[in-house]
């Protein structure tokens, strides 16, 4: 196995790679940029390098000066975290070209599922369910047959758009022919190209996603959905597993259709595919994330794995020593997301750490980069820590984050604790009846 | 005029908070200007008082004290890598202690994926200190040699 792991990532999901790779006994190396010269991963790794300034473009982003320092320190292999490169399929076979194992997928599995057009059509391919569409429309006629034979409400998308841009909910013919050629110039302004689609459009829809791992023997395992509807613009906050909304049968089924497509396809290392639930049950595939996702806490706590040192023993060659049959979740985990932002105005909240206090006590993991008397940066990913409680019912999961998000105490920044509060109590939230407008109408 | 010491720590959290370089401050006569990085601060009038605060300041970001004011004397490394003095392992190396440099002058190689990066000096001085021994790895912002200039 390689000896030294060289981490391409900051704060908790750097700690969280250091964790598990110190319990395996390989060494660390850091890096990190001026500003996080007393960050807690740079002071916990075997070994830090500054690889640059503040600006990620010419340091955490920047794969010469990685490079350079896993030379200079002889590292072996490289875990990229999530965010920064870790979706750089160039970075990857940069890696691999520098003779470092890269810890993740491979790098046209990376191109294969990083765009969503291109993914959702390999989706299709290998037998997941999408979810319905159009191809390109040519006129406002085409567009309303088109709109009609899939059925209003219809969700009108610009091609090169992303991130919730370019996109119109239509209930009606009417409303099509009042908005199509705004919206075909809103998307040649917006993203150079006037190539519109349709898509169904969900109204109350779940997200649910499910962890897939895979090895270099052919060996893919489904480990479980977790449930990520409480969003704010696209932005997970408050993560489950297992979702209320799937039955036995509807985990079993998907879970055994994502295995053959995904050992199909060959797929290496850790990886999640995100669905919509609609109000009918139908699950529809949504995207890919070829990496270690910020939610990964709430599986390992209901399967009983390190989904980390995974990674690692795949990176490696070792086969997956899961059983043949798909592991069953045990009891329900939560996962609250501690942004440093005021709980009201989603405003950043950087600066001095004075005072921390951080929940503890049976079934509560803390994972965070955070120390008292240390710095959140305003230069980089609001995240500050991750609270994961695990219980053996929902209910009890809800009452031990309530009590865990009660005795945390971090000073001298906002953090959005108290939204999580209100989420908890909500009576909707309780019942689960969830969808990805929850948190819209929360405060709406 | 009669120094405010919390004032002046309340501009220095601001300035480190906002991640600004620079703050100024007039009001009647006193004039107060708290900066940091590279050069030394300061209106005249607070000068003395106001530049210990500042490099207190440096400390708690992790910076070394004196770097807020000295760092225009050394050459630090652009980039992570490894620092070698000579073009090649038997050549004679670019640059000694006592040497005059020039702007544009090469004074050594940091090497970062198989690539010679040629540092160059950016201001005319004499070469003091030579920091890195040949051969060892370095860091973005490592200082490499010290220099008098002028």
């Amino acid at each position: 196995m390689f000896e030294k792991v060289l981490i391409a990532n900051r704060g908790e999901i750097a700690l969280r790679v250091i964790r598990s790779c110190r319990e395996r006994g390989l060494r660390t190396v850091a890096v990190h940029s001026e500003v996080d010269v007393d960050a807690l991963h740079t002071r916990l790794a075997d070994e830090a390098i500054c690889i640059g300034p503040a600006d990620p473009a010419r340091s955490y982003l920047h794969i010469p000066a990685i490079i350079a320092a896993a030379e200079i320190t002889g590292a072996d292999a490289v875990h990229p975290g999530y965010g920064f490169l870790s979706e750089n399929p160039e970075f990857a076979e940069t890696c691999a070209q520098c003779g470092l194992q890269f810890i993740g997928p491979l790098p046209e599995q990376m191109r294969q599922w990083g765009d969503k057009v291109s993914a959702r059509t390999l989706a299709k391919s290998l037998g997941l369910p999408t979810l319905e569409g159009t191809g390109l429309v040519v006129d406002v006629e085409d567009a309303v047959t088109k709109a009609e034979s899939l059925g209003f409400p219809v969700l009108l998308k610009a091609s090169g758009g992303g991130g919730g841009r370019g996109m119109h909910v239509l209930n009606s013919k009417e409303e099509l022919r009042a908005v199509f050629e705004t919206a075909r110039a809103e998307s040649r302004a917006a993203f150079g190209n006037d190539a519109l689609y349709f898509e169904k459009f969900l109204e109350r829809p779940r997200h649910i996603e499910f962890q897939i791992l895979g090895d270099k023997h052919g060996n893919v395992h489904v480990l479980g959905e977790r449930e990520c509807s409480i969003q704010r613009r696209h932005q997970k906050i408050l993560e489950e597993a297992p979702s209320v909304a799937l039955t036995e049968e509807m985990r079993s089924d998907m879970s055994a259709t994502i295995r053959r497509a995904m050992t199909e396809a060959g797929y290496l290392s850790a990886g999640t595919l995100e669905f919509l639930l609609d109000e009918s049950g139908e699950l529809t595939f949504l995207e890919m994330n070829p990496r270690i996702q910020v939610e990964h806490p709430v599986t390992e706590l209901v399967m009983g794995i390190d989904l980390i040192d995974e990674q690692v023993r795949i990176a490696d060659g070792e086969r997956l020593k899961l059983p043949a049959r798909p592991l069953a979740p045990r009891g329900h985990a939560i996962e609250c997301r501690i942004n440093a932002e005021d709980p009201e105005t989603f405003a950043p909240s950087p600066g001095v750490i004075t005072e921390l206090h951080m929940a503890g006590g049976t079934g509560v993991r803390v994972d965070s980069g955070i120390y008292g008397g240390g710095r959140v940066p305003p230069h980089y990913d609001p995240l500050v820590a991750k609270i994961i409680v695990h219980a053996p019912t929902r209910a009890q999961a809800i009452a031990k984050m309530r009590r865990a998000l009660s005795e945390t105490i971090i000073g001298g920044i906002r953090t959005n604790i108290p939204l999580h509060q209100r989420i908890l109590d909500h009576p909707a939230f309780e019942e689960g009846r969830l969808s990805t407008h929850f948190l819209d109408e929360l405060q709406g | 005029m009669k120094l405010d010491l919390d004032q002046l720590r309340e501009l220095i959290r601001l300035l480190d908070e906002a991640n600004l370089t620079e703050i100024e401050v007039e009001h009647d006569d006193d004039r107060i200007r708290v900066r940091r990085d590279p050069s030394p601060l300061v209106g005249p009038a607070a000068a003395e008082s106001v530049a210990p605060a500042v490099a207190a300041s440096s400390a708690a970001t992790g910076l070394t004290p004196d770097s807020a004011d000295e760092d225009s004397d050394y050459v630090t490394s652009p980039f992570v890598g490894t620092f070698y003095r000579a073009p090649s392992p038997d050549g004679d190396p670019f640059v000694d202690v006592g040497d005059s440099i020039a702007p544009g002058q090469v004074l050594c190689i940091v090497e970062a994926m198989k690539l010679m990066n040629e540092i160059e000096a950016e201001v005319a001085g004499t070469i003091v200190e030579i920091l890195v021994e040949n051969g060892k790895p370095v860091e973005y912002g490592d200082r490499l040699f010290r220099i008098e200039t002028g």
